[in-house]
């Protein structure tokens, strides 16, 4: 099971003064159970990149599928095929608009064009992912909660479809540590109860690092670097730095223990590894 | 030397969802001296924006006193001074541009205080110049991208005639560019034009180039210092909900095992200097 | 990102472009005033020349100012069609049925066509000339004496310039809201128009609930600067008149001058 992307190139506003080609000629392959980050500056095009995987939009050249359906297609299989992509926008919390915690994750689900009873399993189950106490937060109006709980009740909107593959546009963007931590620990539960794919666009690094398996880095339109985090930072690190990226903390300060005389292994880009290769560098346990 | 900022035990009590009395600030006493960049940390809740806003008077205190540039908050008359002396920047950059151009923007302030046609012009050129937004002047703003948006506000600020500038998490709404940009600006502004920075983040790496750090928790300040002394106490910061830098908490982990490490470790190169063998 | 220019400003450097906006506003409307003065062909034939010779200094193209009529063009046709079918008169031309085709009706249908497009390419040369911002000092301007009967001016103003600024922002904000709900299987071209309607709510209540948000945010960054209301504020921006506005005044002035004197002074003694 996979999306694809066959020489996708994306452009637009095609043909006005405004044209402008966010994508060119990207091609790849992901498949279900895959955690891919994807990297890139503010107008790099992982947003139109993202945007294209799930059908949003259709590609200005090239194709756009999941499993072999043209995601473009106006015929109920590519519709299908669609609903299968779940995307979680940035700041999702902007999209809610229901009365209660319950009818908004419910939309979804209820456009899937499922039963009442299937609707309400599928709402007990995402608000259980995402951590609001049903009892506590259904019948609540989700504009009375705080910053954080309204992103989870966003975010359960989407998980609500059971969709196979998510996408997630920065899902940490605007939190303050606390809540971010929290954000994550449910995508990754997520992640490994349900076996989904998971395609998370972000700034940081250390996310990066910390959470997914392979990273895609994009630069004006073109991925430039497609691999596994670790390797990535270490093999490539000046294409990186070329790109305008950044490495993570714990591979900055590696460096500069490195070239301070302190031998340490190279595939090292977790913190915890990192301290105990110092201290049994130091000759302790 | 008079500090800019002077509050004695200001309290701020608001009544919460479900209509009880909550203290937001308990008793703070804090002063900041002119030319100062203080950063204020804190988890969410501690009171840390609270606290900004009660320094250009857009909150007033329950109990206590806050001076600022010696006028007292709660004096009706010294309101408008206070506002003009003592600029703010908000989290999100939409939501404080207020004209459909840069220039317009920027102007809005001394308008509003009757600074007189001539001189508004040269004070808005001279405003974006020193955030390096010139080129910009009669770009319409929701063309910006999140750190020119902030840069302008801060531009808005400066043509007022403000000498202290509060940013209340300027930078948790930019990407990592942008909160460069922002936190250049300010550091430049403080060193060269000697502007009061009061920065309010969740950013440790930003907080660490502040000439002082003060920690918030529910309410109340629990420690503040340089930062070397703040970030070297890794476990009340963690237990505060907040992280140390990466040096710092392993120069305390190695500490803890029985290594000799220096106090006050917090970047990466003090940690290799202390480990290193060259 | 869409860069969207409202009132569809055209920009340029003409003699038009350049003219004060308290001048063309004014002598919009007093040339609004010279087309319903013209009730002759002669009268509606110097009209025409007239709006062509302006298009001829704004440097506007012709099809452009054309096209701002196309909007109403149904209701043109509709007033045209009205009267000639039905139109009341003495002479008539051609007799069906209810049909009467009189010279009267023809007269006069054809009149109120001309005079509907004659306004709206007028009105759109305002608008093709004069960014919106400029339009909205200008209008501030012109209604500020008018303070001293209770006319919230400055007021205007503000809520124009704010609206101005955030139009293109909320349009942005429309555009990912729909997409975010269409990612969750909305779909908003399904359904009679009440079923259209009730799928709006969850592109309007997240919207208007961002607006309100914006508005509050925004109330509070304008008092941290300073601002109180119009009273003693300056402008960084002065208006002012220069000989270009004096002789557009003169020309609208002139123009109506000459069709009243169409109108009026030719009638046979």
């Amino acid at each position: 099971m996979s999306m694809q992307l066959e020489h996708v190139s994306y452009t637009y506003m095609p043909g006005t003064p405004y044209e402008k080609e966010a994508l060119k000629d990207v091609s790849l392959e992901i498949n279900k159970g895959e955690f891919v980050a994807v990297i890139g500056h503010t107008g790099s095009g992982k947003s139109t990149l993202v945007q294209n995987l799930n059908g949003l939009l259709h590609p200005s050249k090239g194709t756009a599928s999941l499993d072999g359906v043209d995601l473009s297609g106006k015929t109920a299989e590519a519709k299908q095929a669609r609903s299968r992509i779940g995307m979680v926008f940035q700041y999702p919390e902007h999209q809610l608009f229901a009365e209660t915690v319950y009818e908004d994750v419910a939309f979804g689900p209820r456009n899937l064009g499922l039963d009442p009873e299937k609707v309400e399993g599928r709402v007990r189950d995402a608000m259980k992912f995402v951590g609001l106490d049903f009892d506590t937060f259904a019948q609540r109006s989700p504009f009375s909660l705080s910053g954080g709980q309204m992103r989870r009740a966003a975010i359960a909107g989407v998980v609500a479809m059971n969709p196979d593959y998510l996408i997630l546009d920065e899902p940490s963007a605007g939190l303050d540590p606390g809540s971010r931590d929290a954000v994550f620990a449910e995508i990754m539960a997520l992640y490994k109860k349900r076996g989904i794919a998971i395609i998370m666009v972000t700034h940081s690094m250390e996310e990066a690092a910390r959470f997914a398996g392979r990273m895609l880095v994009i630069c004006k339109g073109k991925v430039i670097l497609d691999g596994k985090p670790a390797e990535i930072f270490l093999k490539e690190k000046e294409r990186l730095l070329q790109a305008g990226m950044d490495i993570p903390e714990v591979c900055k300060l590696a460096d500069a223990l490195r070239a301070r005389g302190l031998r340490l292994p190279y595939e090292i880009t977790d913190a915890k590894r990192l301290l105990a290769e110092v201290k049994r560098r130091k000759g302790l346990k | 030397m008079e500090p800019v900022i002077e509050t004695k035990g200001l309290t701020h009590i608001y009544l919460g969802a479900d209509n009880n009395r909550v203290t937001a600030l308990d008793g703070i006493d804090l002063q900041v001296m002119p030319g100062e960049f203080v950063a204020v940390i804190g988890a969410n809740g501690s009171g840390k924006s609270t606290l900004a806003r009660h320094f250009n008077a857009l909150l007033l205190p329950a109990e206590g006193s806050v001076k600022v540039h010696g006028l007292d908050t709660l004096d009706e008359n010294s309101l408008w001074k206070i506002r003009q002396n003592t600029g703010m920047v908000f989290q999100n950059p939409d939501n404080q541009i207020v004209a459909a151009v840069v220039e317009d923007d920027v102007a809005f302030g001394p308008e509003n205080i009757g600074v007189p046609s001539e001189e508004l012009k040269a004070r808005v050129e001279e405003a974006l110049r020193a955030v390096d937004m010139l080129d910009y002047r009669e770009h319409a703003p929701h063309l910006l991208s999140g750190g020119q948006k902030q840069r302008v506000a801060i531009a808005g600020t400066l043509a007022l005639g403000s000498d202290c500038i509060i940013l209340d998490e300027p930078t948790a709404m930019l990407d990592p560019k942008g909160r460069k940009e922002i936190l250049n600006t300010m550091l430049k502004l403080n060193k060269e034009q000697h502007i009061t920075v009061v920065y309010i983040t969740h950013f440790m790496t930003e907080a660490i180039q502040a000439d002082r750090v003060i920690v918030m928790s529910e309410g109340r300040i629990e420690f503040q210092g340089t930062p070397k002394e703040v970030f070297s106490r890794v476990e009340e910061l963690e237990k505060l909900g907040l992280e140390a830098p990466l040096a710092a908490k392993f120069a305390f982990e190695l500490r803890k095992s029985g290594v000799k490490i220096p106090e006050g470790i917090i970047t990466n190169e003090e940690l290799a200097e202390a480990l290193g063998s060259r | 990102m869409l860069d969207i220019t409202l009132g569809q400003y055209y920009p340029g450097n003409s003699f038009i472009h350049r003219l004060d906006p308290r001048t063309k506003i004014l002598t919009t409307l007093l040339l609004i005033v010279a087309v319903f003065l013209a009730n002759t062909a002669i009268g509606y034939g110097t009209l025409c020349a007239m709006v062509l010779f302006i298009i001829a200094a704004s440097g506007l193209p012709f099809m452009l100012v054309l096209r701002s009529v196309k909007p109403l063009l149904f209701i043109i046709v509709l007033t045209l069609a009205l009267h000639i079918l039905m139109g009341q008169g003495d002479h008539v031309l051609y007799q069906w049925k209810f049909i009467t085709v009189t010279e009267e009706g023809l007269q006069l249908g054809v009149q109120m066509a001309m005079r509907l497009i004659l306004l709206l390419m007028l009105s759109s040369i305002l608008t093709f000339t004069t960014s919106p911002i400029v339009l909205t000092d200008g209008i501030e301007a012109l209604l500020r004496p008018f303070r001293v009967i209770g006319v919230p001016a400055h007021e205007l103003a503000m809520m124009m310039t704010i609206a101005l600024r955030f139009i293109p922002t909320l349009m942005e904000e429309t555009d990912r809201i729909i997409k975010a709900q269409t990612a969750r299987g909305a779909d908003f071209d399904r359904g009679n128009l009440l079923a259209r309607a009730k799928n709006m709510l969850p592109i309007l209540v997240p919207l208007f609930i961002s607006a309100f948000r914006r508005a509050d945010d925004l109330a509070i960054a304008m008092e941290a600067r300073c601002y109180r209301g119009g009273e003693g504020r300056t402008r960084m921006h002065q208006l002012a008149y220069r000989s270009g506005d004096v002789l557009a005044f003169v020309f609208a002035f002139a123009m109506i001058g000459l069709l009243a004197f169409l109108r009026w002074g030719l009638k046979p003694a």
